[in-house]
């Protein structure tokens, strides 16, 4: 089937919720059915042919959208499985949003609250990622539950926020208060890390090159274990074609935390040895 | 039809429906992965009296294995899909679970899933932890020699077991040669295992028994001790006769496996001591899955 592709037409200095073209995805509804969908921007009315055009079908599997800015909000948002959406610019807020198991590809830059909610899928995002990567809209208490989140560059505070399931790998760094009240799943990057991670952590798993500079004391030291476990999720990390690439496929040596013990959490900080 | 000399019977083998499943056995090396998939596939002969048939499928190079191990395949047959999950869990948690190093994954990924590590987890007594990776679950359960690694669920299909030769020779040294080469070849192939000691059986049943109590007993008419009676099918030269059983995931599977086996023994040929190969059945009354000896080896 051929490519469909979406183009903003006219910038806006007004946010665009983008949650029209997954609920049209949902729905299966044509090209030209969409275009009259309705959209608030700003205090005005408008219809989605007013600022975006589309060429090709909805239905196809692979769709281009273009010249997207960070006014853009909820891109990717449940975009369902079989569909692969690429987006060649940056993004706003809640990109990927309860991704619902298509692929979900950002060339730049995305802002925060990116994959939140997200329940299957994978996210590639190539350039950086604000705050709450994997998090939970603010007041809910589900995060991230399921598929995978890479970023190619860094992802800012609160990464993993109250995470329940899930893969989210950072090539880069990864801000302060990284998996923060995290309930499962995994976290892990190549680069550094900022202050109080794991805080109110309670299970899962956050895999870091190297030890923080501040290692919270709310974590236990539990020594040096060859884990199988590590040699699955390397495969899994390798899949993608990123700098994980670069990680010996047998490594499976580490030294491991427990904690955040103040909350008598089990989950675990496992640094690479060697 | 007479091959090398050896007679191949105008009969057929007749073999039974079962549910299937296949898991992979990890371990630091080889030795302890044997360990714990001989110990596991131990006292799984016969479902008659042990539940379930198993045995090893084949050895797993490093990168067959989901976790870049030694490792070895394990198929596991059953009458029923409930009597399959209970003897895995059970085995794993006995014979695996217990040994050194060791690991256990699905073998097979088919829609119908029965449990691997799925109650096994709660050994780890609030310590476990799960990670879905691809799409699969697996569980971590803290062990004395790190952690147990174990897939939820494994696959199961539909499969048949029963499938069998019986090898007529003038001695039992001469029927063991030709059922030792049979076996090399048939254990050669995938999907198929011989879960009796060793591939060969001596004690080829009847149904039923004179003792009301028992629903199998001594195939008496295959027995050269019986020879003078007058329901024996053994011919005077005859001294010694061996079954060799075949589960197998599919009818080719099983079918292969009957046609290596035959070709094995038939290159031996009669000077070898090798006078006959027939197929053990119950008029066809009992099994769905008849094969045809001549038809396999003429295939």
């Amino acid at each position: 089937m051929s490519k469909c592709t979406i183009t903003l037409q006219h910038e806006t200095k007004h946010r665009i919720d983008m949650r029209w073209l997954g609920r049209a995805m949902q729905s299966q509804l044509s090209s030209k059915e969409t275009l009259k969908h309705t959209l608030q921007i700003g205090k005005k009315t408008v219809t989605v042919g007013e600022i975006f055009s589309i060429e090709g079908k909805l239905s196809s599997s692979d769709i281009q959208l273009s010249k997207t800015t960070t006014s853009c909000d909820y891109v990717g948002y449940q975009l369902p499985a079989s569909k692969i959406l690429t987006v060649d610019g940056h993004v706003g807020h809640y990109a990927g949003a309860e991704l619902a198991g298509g692929q979900l590809n950002i060339e730049a830059d995305t802002l925060d609250y990116t994959g939140c909610g997200m329940k299957a899928g994978v996210l590639i995002i190539n350039g950086n990622s604000g705050d709450y990567l994997g998090g939970a809209y603010a007041g809910q208490k589900k995060g991230m539950a399921g598929g995978t989140i890479l970023v190619k560059g860094n992802s800012g505070d609160f990464t993993g926020d109250l995470m329940r399931k899930g893969l989210i790998m950072v090539t880069g760094n990864i801000g302060h208060y990284c998996a923060s009240r995290m309930i499962a799943g995994t976290i892990t990057n190549l680069g550094t890390v900022g202050e109080n991670i794991g805080q109110n952590m309670r299970r899962g798993t956050l895999l870091l090159p190297e030890l923080p500079k501040n290692m919270p004391a709310y974590y236990e030291n539990c020594g040096r274990h060859n884990l199988g476990y590590l040699t699955l999720l390397l495969h899994e990390l390798r899949k993608y074609d990123s700098e994980f690439r670069s990680l010996h496929p047998m490594r499976r040596r580490v030294q491991r935390y427990l904690g955040d013990t103040s909350v008598n959490g089990l989950g675990e900080l496992l640094i690479w040895i060697g | 039809m007479n091959i090398n000399g050896v007679v191949i019977d105008d009969t057929f083998s007749e073999a039974f429906s079962m549910r299937a499943t296949r898991i992979i056995i990890t371990a630091i090396n080889y030795k302890w992965a044997r360990h714990a998939a001989e110990t596991m596939t131990g006292f799984a002969t016969s479902v008659i009296g042990c539940r379930v048939e198993a045995g090893i499928e084949r050895h797993l190079s490093n990168n067959e294995t989901p976790d870049g191990r030694p490792g070895i395949s394990v198929l596991l047959f059953s009458t029923d899909r409930k009597t399959l999950q209970k003897q895995l869990e059970a085995r794993i948690g006995q014979c695996v679970l217990t040994c050194p190093t060791t690991a256990v994954f699905a073998g097979m990924y088919t829609e119908d899933r029965i449990a691997l590590g799925k109650n096994l987890r709660y050994f780890g007594d609030g310590y476990q932890s799960s990670k879905y990776l691809s799409d699969e679950r697996y569980w971590r359960i803290p062990v004395m020699d790190g952690e147990f690694i174990c897939q939820e669920t494994t696959g199961v299909q539909k499969a048949i077991g029963g499938g069998n030769l019986l090898v007529f020779a003038r001695s039992i040294s001469q029927v063991l040669l030709a059922c030792e080469a049979a076996i090399d070849s048939m254990t050669a192939l995938p999907n198929v295992i011989l879960p009796f000691p060793g591939g060969g059986v001596r004690s080829g049943s009847k149904v039923g028994s004179k003792y009301p109590a028992l629903s199998a007993s001594t195939n008496h008419r295959y027995c050269p001790t019986l020879k003078g009676k007058a329901d024996s099918v053994l011919d005077k030269n005859i001294e010694a006769v061996m079954e060799i059983v075949i589960d197998g995931l599919s009818k080719e599977d099983v079918a292969m496996a009957m046609k290596v086996g035959m070709e094995a023994i038939c290159d031996l040929g009669k000077s070898q001591g090798i006078e006959k190969i027939t197929g053990g059945n119950y008029g066809g009354k009992l099994g769905e899955h008849h094969f045809h000896l001549r038809e396999i080896i003429s295939e």
